[in-house]
């Protein structure tokens, strides 16, 4: 009786947990028909489904969501399904993966540097006879942006949200010492050195600070007349007393607190904290903080260039928009990148909302952008340094290699290990790399 | 010289205590004072202890942030079938490798061993391959298949069934007891603190994972919370900490709670030691 009973009850038990399993997995299809992002070549009401997967969180995400929203209001042939799918380093695993299952999206958002390694193995989708077919051109799009958008002559990315580096300055803290905003380097050694406020052997003020990234050294390098790789892709580009130039420059301020250089963990956070408290009057970061700066600093509170050396230059950041070439609805994909091209409800509102840099020009002499300007010249300055905007760091092995030279500037910074012998292991190891 | 020992003893092993748990415990009184404050609050230095004014509304600002009611109730079906069917996977598993041989037997617990030892990012991709050639992406499988066995709790549950003496096994196989009767009756009974201390385990580490569904997952519609907080933070620029934190508090919650229940069974399982 006992034994029966059990079993019984093991069954059940057994039952429920794979029934709770099975539901699980059906029920979302059904409930959740608004958000529900069942891949299907046609959604309801003979609608195509485009899948969107993006990089996006927080209120950046709000505003894409937004957008996605009212490009699907605007309509009724194509549905834009936007999905998040974590960091930038996460959505290229999930992409590699996905490629190979062939259960990938129509169109994914790639943060520049890793688009020449989708391009490389063919799974990008050349998007010129689109453009034709749309009467646009590669013309109508920001300058400055395009570096990581074509490759073996076929246009693959598009811009979306890009970023660059830049210089925030806290006006108050260098008005009170009066100190000007640093246009060059040997400036802001000066600015930033008269910064300092040491008391009792400990630094309660330092100059300037950026996060731990290889950005801001590779700024560094193009301010200084060089390359990242060199033009044939086999080696790094700028030589050792370069190298040496730029690492010694920053290990000099450090060592006089000029510059803090913040833990790996958590950088950006840190110096946006520290730059907001005013234990920094200068910050490197990105142009994507100024919206949160504006709002939360109780100084005077302005951008500016990327101090020069021999010349002004910044490399961009952030990512672009691709279709796969795996999608099976390309032209309704199409269509969606094209209205958030020349709609102004469409990008030109999103980079309204989040503060990225205008990619189209239309969207550059637009009157919103202008009158965003004229109330946010902070703003401006960030598009105005994209004239010098270069990318040196392309290669398709650059994800290997920016491993290689983050442990270089670990070794540097941190370890405070010879600069010179340093760079040259790396150039080995980048040499290595780029071999293969 | 033992005499002065035992006067600094007592109170040094209070200290040591203290300072362990200031270390556990600070992580948690910093998330709970962050979620409660205001994004000014969580950019000041120095830091904020006690919020001014406690941001109840972060709460929901979280919770309305994205679909939360379905990542939570994925939460909660993926968790749980886990750790049922790992239960009932492992409990006839571990029983086996006790007390029975077989031929092979040696052979089959070292594969069980050496799942034990492979971590999920080793076999991520084969397994998201195999799972999407069966269309099961879009469902909630694909965090639940891969689980189904759990070889730690095998190997934990076994240890502890090698302890339980043969001879209460055979007396009652002389009652005519019928193997189930014997699991259920004797075996589940006598090592309840390993089977809740390994549930606990396997529930906090689902409950938590992040990496796992980010990768088989592809839609909102399946997504666990860990999705929806990851989601909360911005890819460039400044994250709303207090936001953040306050859907990690909503995160933490019930793993505090089936703690609460659980720690009893937990605590035994460690001082166990033979049959009462």
């Amino acid at each position: 009786m006992w034994k029966k009973a059990s079993s019984v009850l093991l069954a059940t038990t057994m039952l429920s947990g794979l029934l709770a399993a099975c539901s699980g997995g059906e029920s979302p299809k059904t409930t959740d028909t608004g958000s529900s992002a069942a891949p299907a070549p046609s959604g309801p009401a003979g609608k195509a489904t485009v899948q969107f997967w993006h990089s996006l969180g927080g209120k950046n995400g709000e505003y894409l969501d937004a957008m996605i929203k009212r490009f699907n209001a605007s309509q009724d042939k194509v549905e834009v399904v936007g999905t998040f799918q974590g960091s930038y380093d996460e959505t290229v695993t999930k992409l590699q993966q996905a490629v190979a299952a062939k259960t990938g999206p129509d169109i994914s958002m790639l943060e520049r540097a890793y688009i020449q390694m989708f391009a490389d193995s063919d799974v990008l989708e050349d998007m010129t006879p689109f453009l034709k077919k749309s009467n646009m051109s590669q013309d109508d799009l920001t300058p400055g942006l395009m570096g990581h958008s074509v490759f073996d002559k076929k246009l693959v990315s598009l811009p979306f949200n890009r970023s660059t580096p830049i210089l925030h300055v806290n006006k108050t803290m260098l008005d009170e010492k009066g100190l000007a905003v640093p246009k060059t380097w040997e400036e802001l050694k000066t600015v930033a050195n008269a910064l300092v406020i040491k008391e009792n052997n400990e630094f309660k003020r330092y100059g300037y600070s950026m996060p731990y990234d290889t950005w801001y050294p590779i700024a560094m390098i193009s301010q200084a007349k060089g390359k990242f790789f060199n033009d044939q892709g086999t080696s790094i580009g700028f030589d050792s007393a370069l190298g040496t130039k730029v690492f010694k420059f920053l290990k000099d301020q450090q060592n006089t607190g000029a510059l803090y250089y913040p833990p790996q963990q958590d950088s950006g956070n840190i110096v946006n904290q520290m730059f907001i408290s005013g234990k920094i009057g200068l910050m490197y970061q990105s142009t994507g903080v100024i919206g949160s700066l504006k709002d939360n600093v109780k100084f005077d509170y302005v951008t500016s260039f990327l101090p020069m050396d021999a010349v002004y230059a910044t490399p961009t950041g952030g990512a672009n928009l691709s279709l796969m070439a795996g999608s099976k609805n390309k032209d309704a994909a199409w269509e969606f990148l094209r209205w958030a091209m020349i709609d102004p409800q469409g990008g030109l509102q999103f980079i309204l909302d989040s503060g990225y840099l205008p990619f189209t020009k239309k969207m550059v002499e637009s009157q919103q952008i202008k009158d965003l300007w004229a109330k946010e010249p902070n703003r401006k300055v960030a598009y105005d340094q994209l004239q010098y905007a270069v990318d040196t760091n392309k290669h398709v092995a650059w994800p290997q290699v920016m491993q290689e030279f983050f442990k270089a500037i670990q070794a540097i910074m941190y370890d405070n290990k010879a600069i010179e012998p340093t760079l040259d292991t790396f150039k080995k190891e980048a040499e290595r790399l780029l071999k293969g | 010289m033992s005499f002065e020992w035992k006067y600094v003893r007592a109170p040094l092993s209070f200290l040591l205590k203290a300072i362990v748990l200031m270390i556990f415990i600070f992580p948690f009184l910093w998330m709970i004072s962050t979620s409660l404050q205001t994004f000014q609050e969580t950019l000041t230095f120095p830091p904020t202890w006690i919020p001014s004014i406690p941001q109840w509304v972060n709460f929901s600002t979280a919770m309305n942030a994205g679909p939360f009611l379905t990542y939570a109730r994925n939460s909660i079906i993926v968790t749980f079938s886990v750790i049922l069917i790992q239960v009932l996977v492992m409990i006839p598993a571990a029983y086996a490798f006790a007390k029975y041989r077989f031929a092979g037997k040696e052979i089959l617990f070292s594969f069980v061993l050496l799942a034990f030892m492979i971590p999920g990012q080793v076999t991520f991709i084969p397994v998201y391959l195999m799972l999407a050639d069966w269309g099961l992406i879009n469902s909630l499988l694909p965090q639940i298949l891969p689980f189904m066995a759990n070889a730690f709790g095998i190997f934990l549950l076994r240890q502890y069934f090698m302890q339980i003496p043969q001879e209460i096994i055979e007396s009652a196989r002389l009652d005519n007891a019928s193997e189930f009767k014997i699991i259920w009756k004797i075996m589940v009974p006598m090592s309840m603190p390993a089977l809740a201390t390994i549930a606990l385990f396997s529930f906090v580490s689902h409950w938590n994972d992040y990496f796992w569904p980010l990768v088989m997952t592809d839609s909102a519609a399946v997504r666990p919370l860990t999705m929806g907080i990851a989601m909360l933070r911005e890819t460039e620029g400044i994250s709303n900490w207090h936001i953040i934190m306050a859907g990690n508090v909503v995160l933490v919650i019930p793993i505090l709670i089936v703690y609460l229940f659980a720690s009893k069974q937990i605590v035994k399982a460690f001082v166990y030691s033979g049959i009462k």
